[in-house]
Order: C-alpha cells, then structure tokens, then sequence
C-alpha cells in the first residue's frame, strides 16, 4: 500500500463528487427500479443513485459488449459497399462492485484472446470504471468469497472503501488520477487510514467465508468426474430454459449475427446481439440436428463453461460469485446449492470405490 | 420495376391487427414507397380482382364460408402471410373449441343457430399453406416491418424459438413474479421484445407458447408461488386452444 495511491472522501461530499463526474462523460450507476431490484442506467445527477445496492439485474458488461451492436454497414445500390462500423462513447460507470470487475476481467481475456475482438477493445478503453468495495454480503446467493472476487485486486480506475469516517479511494490508473485532480474536494490519506482499511479487509476475511464446501482448485478434478452425474438430470425437469441465468451472467459473451436492411431495401446493417446456450435454437444446425436439445445437457455445458473449460484455457475460474444467475431464476436453480450437490455426489462415489 | 401489390383480408378477428398497420405511423411513408396496397377494407374502399403478390390475413377460419373464400384468396396470392393471433394461432377464438359446437351455436343465436352453422376453430395455416406467421395480439409493428422486408427481400423470417423472459431480461425490466403477478413470459414465444411487460403489464401468452416449453417445469415454479395449476391451464388455453388441431 503506497500512501500516494490513496486519497480520502468525507462521506457527505459522495454526491458532490458523483455530480462532478457528469460533465466529463456519461456517467452509469446504479439506480433502484423497486422491488429490490437495480440497474446500471444513465444518470443526471447523484440523487438518483443507489449506493447500497445488490447485483444490478444486467451486469456492466452491457457496456463493454452491448445487447445488439452494430458491426457492419451495408449499400446495395449498383455494386455492394460494405463498412465496418465500431460504435463507442466515453462513460464513466459508477458503483461497480468487485464482482462485477471480476466479470469485465474475464470478457477482457476471452475478447483479447485470438481473435481480438477490436471494437470490445476500443470500447473498452473509452470506459472508466469507479468501483465500490462492499464490506459486507449483498444477500445470501453471493459466492463472492469462493472464486475470490470479494476483495479489490486489479480492474478499476478509482476504489471507493467506506471506512468509519471517510471513504478512502484507491487510485488505479491515470485514467482515475485524472478524474481526482479535476475536484479539489480529495484529501490525502494518512497512515492512520491506511491501517483503518487493513484491519477493515483482515475483518472481511472473517465476514466472507467460502460459500461452497470445496476450495477452486478442486474444481477441475470435481467437474471431470461429474459429466455424468444426476445433479444434470435433475435440472432436466427444473430449468424452463429462458435464458435469465445466461442473460445476467457477467462472464456470458456468446452472440448471434444477424443483418436488417432499411426500408429502401438497399442498405442496411449487420449486428450482433446477445445469445445463449440455454435456448432451443444455440445449439442447431443445419438439418435440425441438436447438439443440446436435453435442458439438463444445456445447464450442464453453462456449468462447464463457469467452472471446467476455462481453467484450461485461461487458467481462470469464469464464474465471479455475483449469485445473479441463482437470484434471476424462476425455477430456482442455485448455482451454490448445484455445486454442493454434485460435490456430495461425487464424494459418495469415491467412497463407494474405496468400500 | 412495378411495386408488389399487398392486400388484407380479415376472417374472425377485431381487425385490431390492421388497424395496427394502419397506425403504424412515419415508417408508413416509406412502407408505400415499395409496396402498392391494392385491397385493405379497412382503410380504403378500392377492391382488386387480379393477382396479389402478398395477402395478408388477419383472423382464424370459423366456418364453411370463411373456408371457401380463404382457398380462393391463397389461389390468387403468390405470398400469404397469417397476420396476429387468431391467424396465425387460433387466438381466443380458440376457446370455442373447448365446447360442443352445438352449445355454442345455441350461446349465440338461441334456437335459430341451425341458420348459422358453425366449424371447430383454426387457425390459418390450418386450413391453407401459410409463408410467414407474425404472432401477437395485436400484432408487435417492428416486427410487422421486419416481416414485411424479409417478404420483399425473398427470404424467410424465423419468429424466434426462445420465451419472452429473454427479450424481457435484457429491456431489465423487474420480473413480475418479484412483484407477486403470474406472467406468461417463461412459456411464450418471443419477438414482441417484451412489449407489455416493458410497459408495465404482464404477459398474457398471446404470442402462443414457444417451441418445446417446459410445461411441467413451470407448473412447479407456480406451486412455489401458490398459483393453482389450472390457472395455468386457462391461461394457456386461452390463445393455444386451436394447438390441438395441428
């Protein structure tokens, strides 16, 4: 911990420093829409802002891959012109939890890996993120602790942590130096607030203890014995296969590619749009033959791609704990209850090797 | 090149779905800058006695006259497209066939209902081939256009294979089950992108359900939120009545 890294905030100035940040870009974060639920949303002012705050129902990654994005514009009038398109703004999005950093890391490997993803990395560096470290659970699906993205590491701009009297601010990057030196409302931190937020991280090992009975590096050896296991078939009755859990997710990046001409019928765009594993048309190909077409084989290849393929690939865990997916689902599917499930079955059968 | 000529027929139906063409405001413009709408009773008095190039048909097939007249209308168009719910599914009209025909025909007509002879419900495609569906009650007007373009570009449209839960997730809106309202989303086929529900209402299924849909699955969500299984049912059957007849 570098003291010159840290600045403190008194706490009744936040809305200020929030309403200081409109001016210079779009500013995201996020606002309540009732019934426990929030969004990430455009704002024009900090009163509009929900500081405390469960996972928003779509993750910032909305941000970073939108919903349906233009990627190529086409003119058909005597010979065929085609354009790349990259569309982009400058945001500033506020509030983001560790969870949801967690998430923008893993896009940022995948979209990063060959084939770059050029307009996800152009995009990308036009975002400035402002995290918020939670000092405590935000409700029972969190498995924040267990893939260990409960604690601020990397992946931000500026960290806010709220201590006794202060929120002090973890400066990250230029980017987020920039944004301190435009205000004049930012102390410098003293030694005395510094260990304030060393003991407030040593007592959060104590409030955020592992939420699945098993530690990550078992994970591998866990899921390889599991391909075939009940727990698949059980969500075969379960899962409606609507697509929530893979919709809120914030490691979630598969897409369709779909084209649209105008009304001339002479240009018109190509787009991308979010897809997902769970629904009946991903996996089908030509001839109508279905790779997935059981849900349980469905439910079974998202769990794979959180907890198994990634490993290999890219030696990371690609679920961030966030509990989304658990909280969204109508028929209830708790990733934290699968995952302790398949541990107790695999567990039986290992014993029943052994006797 | 001369413009494709379009017309609309209406069978059983409220014709709220044309009048959604018809109120389909600026993009009209550009709409009759490509087609050329020869027949539309409800907005205009001309008839056309040739060939059409799209038909558009809204309302289900109810008896032996509307059978007759929807063979001739398919002879003459070269494309037939079944326009809203009752055309393309039934649509409440449907609910008839839960009934003898007698019963209803004596409903409506009292003793006199031997002059009105009546057929079970279907709906379009039942009856003639149909090329494209667009679903809804009324009719969702992007999709109408989007429909009408994959027409006159020469290719299909595929009206999507997932529920409504995926249009409705990414618009975040907050799920009517969080506000204690049964919604029909989870079951129903997509492509309106969660018009009612990103207007505060719930969804009534109106779409009719989505292909494959976990039935069984659903009935287990609604026991968690002590709603009785036959609401379901009727839920269901209000719009899917005519399902039974494919």
């Amino acid at each position: 911990m570098k003291i010159e890294q840290y600045k403190l905030l008194e706490k009744s100035l936040l809305k200020d420093f929030i309403n200081s940040l409109i001016p210079i870009a779009n500013v995201y974060a996020p606002v309540s829409k009732g019934f426990n639920n929030y969004v990430f949303q455009n704002i024009k002012s900090a009163d509009e802002v929900s500081i405390k705050y469960i996972p928003t129902i779509i993750p910032p990654k909305k941000f970073f891959l939108p919903k349906k994005e233009n990627i190529l514009q086409f003119f058909i009038e005597d010979e065929l012109k085609v354009e790349p398109v990259t569309e982009y703004e400058n945001l500033i999005i506020f509030g983001v939890h560790t969870c949801d950093i967690a998430g923008i890391k893993c896009l940022n490997m995948v979209l990063s890996d060959k084939p770059k993803d050029t307009a996800y990395l152009i995009r990308k560096k036009h975002v400035t993120i402002i995290g918020i470290e939670c000092n405590d659970y935000c409700d029972e699906y969190a498995s924040c602790s267990f893939v260990g993205a409960h604690m601020p590491t990397t992946g931000y701009d500026l960290m806010f942590t709220e201590l006794s009297e202060y929120f002090i601010v973890h400066i990250h990057s230029s980017k987020g130096m920039d944004i301190i030196e435009k205000t004049d409302i930012f102390k410098d931190a003293s030694i005395a607030q510094l260990e304030e937020l060393k003991i407030l991280r040593n007592n959060k090992m104590k409030i955020f203890n592992n939420e699945i009975p098993t530690e990550r590096r078992y994970l591998p050896d866990l899921f390889d014995r599991s391909f075939n296991a009940n727990v698949w078939k059980e969500l075969e009755q379960k899962c409606l296969s609507c697509g929530n859990c893979t919709a809120v997710c914030p490691t979630c990046y598969c897409f369709d590619i779909k084209e649209e001409v105008d009304l001339t019928l002479k240009a018109g765009e190509r787009y991308r749009v979010w897809f997902s594993c769970q629904l009946d048309p991903f996996a089908k190909v030509a001839g109508g033959h279905d790779f997935r077409k059981e849900r349980s084989a469905r439910q079974r290849h998202r769990f794979y791609r959180k907890f198994r393929y990634h490993i290999d690939r890219y030696g990371m865990v690609f679920c961030t704990g966030c509990g989304r997916c658990s909280r969204t689902c109508m028929a209830k599917i708790n990733l934290k209850e699968v995952l302790t499930s398949l541990i107790r079955e695999s567990e039986a059968k290992i014993w029943r090797k052994w006797l | 090149m001369s413009k494709p000529k379009v017309a609309f027929f209406d069978f059983a139906c409220c014709e709220g779905c044309q009048l959604q063409v018809a109120n389909i405001g600026e993009p009209l413009i550009d709409l009759l800058d490509i087609v050329q709408v020869v027949e539309f009773r409800e907005v205009m008095s001309e008839k056309w006695d040739g060939e059409f190039d799209v038909s558009f048909i809204e309302g289900s097939i109810t008896d032996e006259h509307a059978v007759e007249r929807i063979k001739k209308i398919r002879e003459r168009s070269k494309i037939l497209v079944a326009l809203g719910s009752c055309a393309t599914i039934g649509g409440v009209n449907g609910m008839k066939n839960s009934f003898p025909l007698e019963e209803v025909g004596k409903y409506v007509y009292g003793e006199s209902y031997k002059f009105f002879p009546t057929l079970q419900t279907k709906a379009v495609h039942q009856v003639v081939p149909v090329d494209y569906f667009i679903n809804g009650c009324p009719i969702y007007q992007p999709e109408f256009i989007t429909v009408l373009k994959c027409i006159l570009q020469g290719i299909p449209y595929y009206v999507p294979e997932y529920p409504v839960c995926v249009e409705c997730k990414l618009n975040e809106n907050v799920c009517m089950y969080d506000r204690g309202l049964t919604c029909m989303g989870p079951v129903t086929k997509a492509g309106c992108n969660s018009w009612c529900i990103n207007n505060g209402n719930i969804c009534y299924g109106c779409r009719g359900l989505t292909i494959n849909p976990n039935t069984e699955g659903f009935k287990e969500v609604l026991k968690k939120y002590n709603i009785p299984e036959d609401f379901l049912i009727k839920k269901i059957e209000m719009y899917n009545k005519c399902k039974e007849l494919d």
